[in-house]
């Protein structure tokens, strides 16, 4: 530790410097190694926390006994006993819930609310009829090609027809400047969106409602799901199996 | 009455995830965490009328961080600390997937997750708040009551410690 600069490029990654403050920060990183070092530092560590630490996610159980107390106004005393109560009485429908969306991480603010938004507005301007699909097949060997040439990323695609969830085609959005895959299925009379993106670390994965529309987030690989749609969230969950199935095969 | 509790519940119940996840990483167990949150959502209710609008989430999560330390006092007393569980929230990532990946995925988890908890309290908040809530200098300032060139050094202790023990841990990994 020699640098007198390194705090000023922990500021700097932390997004707290003005632009003149960031360019000569910018500027310094290119000749000392020393705070080079420290940057890489701060953003592997940046991408484990966003990506792999778990977030911890307040249980059904304990949302209900909150929003039971705000409503009826009872309090501590009795709180240690409606824990046990509420945990016997729901441990299992808690336990599929949990097992069901995988990790349930929740969206932190900003650039997921902003992603969370792109998602929803793509999915809303899709159900209006404007901009469906693209490439309209229900052969993956259609519409797996197609997306080489038109999108960032390549998602793995398959017909799940025999699950209930059939393929209607593909194309292309953009959430959050990215140019996202989207693959589009049928499930009855939901339409369900899955878009794509490679994982930058910044979105994170769970289970998030939002303007009455169901959105499950994922990452397997280098990419970032995100599916939306109306459906149950058992059935968002379902069709999340297959598609992490598909990718791994 | 009513309206103030609808008031409550847009303003400061969505935060209610980003409270349960600061009390549970500085309990490190799920039952302290969860007792830490309802107290302290119940408190935020009571107090809710010094409120004076603002941004609610480093408010409450200052009524987090206290009822904890509260309740650590009070535990303290009586001696007996919790341990860090073993984390049964990393088994559940990818049941489906190809299960050495996904073994291999989920002991780097919780390794990290380990890492994360053996850090002392003030830079495990710090990290915490400024990691996975995204939070600025400012704000992490506003919940822990420190001021924000204190919160600069924990935030570089922290990530130098993490770095120490974690990550040359794992680049030494072939």
């Amino acid at each position: 530790m020699s640098c007198g600069r390194t705090l000023q490029v922990q500021a700097y990654l932390d997004g707290e410097l003005d632009a003149v403050a960031a360019a000569s920060i910018e500027q310094h990183l290119e000749t000392c190694a020393e705070c080079a070092e420290v940057r890489a530092g701060i953003v592997a560590i940046r991408k484990a926390m966003r990506g792999q630490a778990t977030y911890h996610h307040a249980g059904a159980a304990l949302r209900g006994r909150i929003s039971k107390a705000l409503r009826g106004g009872t309090i501590s005393a009795v709180a240690g006993l409606g824990r046990r109560f509420w945990s016997g009485a729901l441990s299992g429908a808690v336990a599929t819930a949990l097992a069901a969306s995988l990790i349930v991480y929740v969206m932190a603010p900003s650039a997921q609310d902003q992603i969370a938004s792109d998602v929803i507005s793509a999915h809303l301007r899709s159900l209006m009829g404007t901009h469906l699909i693209d490439v309209a097949s229900s052969n993956q060997h259609t519409v797996k090609p197609w997306f080489d040439g038109h999108a960032d990323v390549s998602p793995p695609v398959a017909d799940y027809g025999e699950d209930g969830f059939k393929l209607v085609g593909g194309r292309v959005d953009y959430v959050h400047g990215e140019r996202a895959a989207v693959v589009v299925y049928r499930h009855g009379q939901h339409v369900v969106n899955v878009f794509t993106w490679k994982n930058d670390g910044i979105a994170k994965p769970g289970m998030k409602n939002l303007n009455g529309f169901r959105m499950l987030a994922w990452r397997s690989g280098d990419l970032f799901y995100c599916a939306v749609s109306d459906m149950a969230p058992a059935e968002l969950d379902e069709l999340s199996q297959l598609i992490r199935k598909t990718a791994e095969s | 009455m009513d309206e103030r509790r609808r008031r409550f519940e847009q303003l400061v119940l969505p935060h209610l995830d980003a409270a349960y996840n600061l009390a549970r990483w500085l309990a490190r167990a799920s039952p302290e965490a969860e007792d830490t949150v309802q107290d302290a959502m119940l408190r935020a209710f009571r107090a809710f009328d010094g409120f004076r609008g603002g941004d609610a989430k480093p408010w409450l999560l200052a009524i987090v961080r206290n009822c904890h330390y509260t309740a650590m006092e009070r535990k303290k007393r009586q001696m007996s600390i919790p341990l860090p569980e073993n984390d049964d929230d990393t088994a559940l990532v990818a049941p489906d997937a190809d299960p050495e990946a996904a073994a291999v995925e989920a002991a780097e988890a919780r390794r990290l997750n380990l890492a994360v908890s053996a850090l002392p309290a003030e830079f495990r908040e710090t990290l915490v708040l400024r990691e996975m809530e995204d939070m600025s200098y400012k704000q992490i300032a506003e919940v822990t009551g420190a001021p924000i060139g204190t919160v600069m050094s924990r935030l570089a202790r922290a990530r130098a410690l993490l770095r120490e023990r974690w990550l040359a841990n794992e680049e030494a990994v072939p």
